[in-house]
């Protein structure tokens, strides 16, 4: 499971957050300082989309 | 030549939070309990390293604001976690280690410590765990 980063004090707000393995994430959560990753719609989620959608116009070219 | 060493900006950081901004105070010992070896024939009491019992004690402000002191510490109490100071907030060296303890326990919370004209502060203190020292560069 992928959380992003909502507070500063654990990195960079908005990116996503990969735990070192003892670290207590239910903590985290609970506390407010990241998220499940899906709960947090981002922009840079979005290139992959049109991405996708450019591919059929190259392979007409 | 005497060198001394003057620390005004060490990290802290509590199950990977970053305290340094509300941290004053902390201090890290590294113990290991004295077994005594002394035996007959010996002119002086002797001893050898037992079992590993470290100790870090924090002075922190205490705020109840979202993702502060309060909201890093409520749900650790009573539970095993690992904490890291490091001399400065740059990166782990030789020069600049990071101390960790891996699985320390915390066994107190003063959820409330206040004074009339004076910011809160709490003492809180971390009890054993693994002591690891990293002076690699992540």
């Amino acid at each position: 499971m992928k959380y992003r980063i909502v507070s500063p004090r654990v990195g960079t707000p908005g990116e996503i957050y990969e735990p070192e393995v003892w670290v207590n994430i239910g903590v985290l959560l609970s506390g407010g300082f990241i998220v499940p990753a899906e709960d947090v719609p981002q922009e840079d989620d979005k290139p992959a989309k049109t991405k996708g959608k450019t591919k059929p116009l190259s392979e007409e070219n | 030549m005497a060198s001394a060493t003057y620390l005004s900006n060490p990290k802290v950081t509590i199950n990977s939070v970053d305290l340094q901004d509300m941290c004053s105070a902390a201090t890290l010992n590294v113990v290991f309990e004295a077994l005594e070896d002394t035996a007959f024939g010996s002119t002086q009491r002797t001893y050898v390293s037992g079992l590993g019992n470290h100790e870090l004690t924090l002075t922190l402000y205490m705020s109840y604001a979202a993702s502060e002191t309060y909201a890093t510490l409520s749900t650790l109490v009573g539970t095993q976690t690992t904490v890291r100071v490091q001399p400065t907030s740059a990166v782990d060296s030789a020069t600049n280690p990071g101390f960790i303890l891996t699985g320390t326990y915390l066994e107190t919370l003063p959820v409330l410590n206040a004074s009339l004209g004076e910011l809160s502060t709490i003492d809180i203190t971390f009890q054993g765990g693994a002591y690891t020292v990293d002076t690699t560069n992540p």
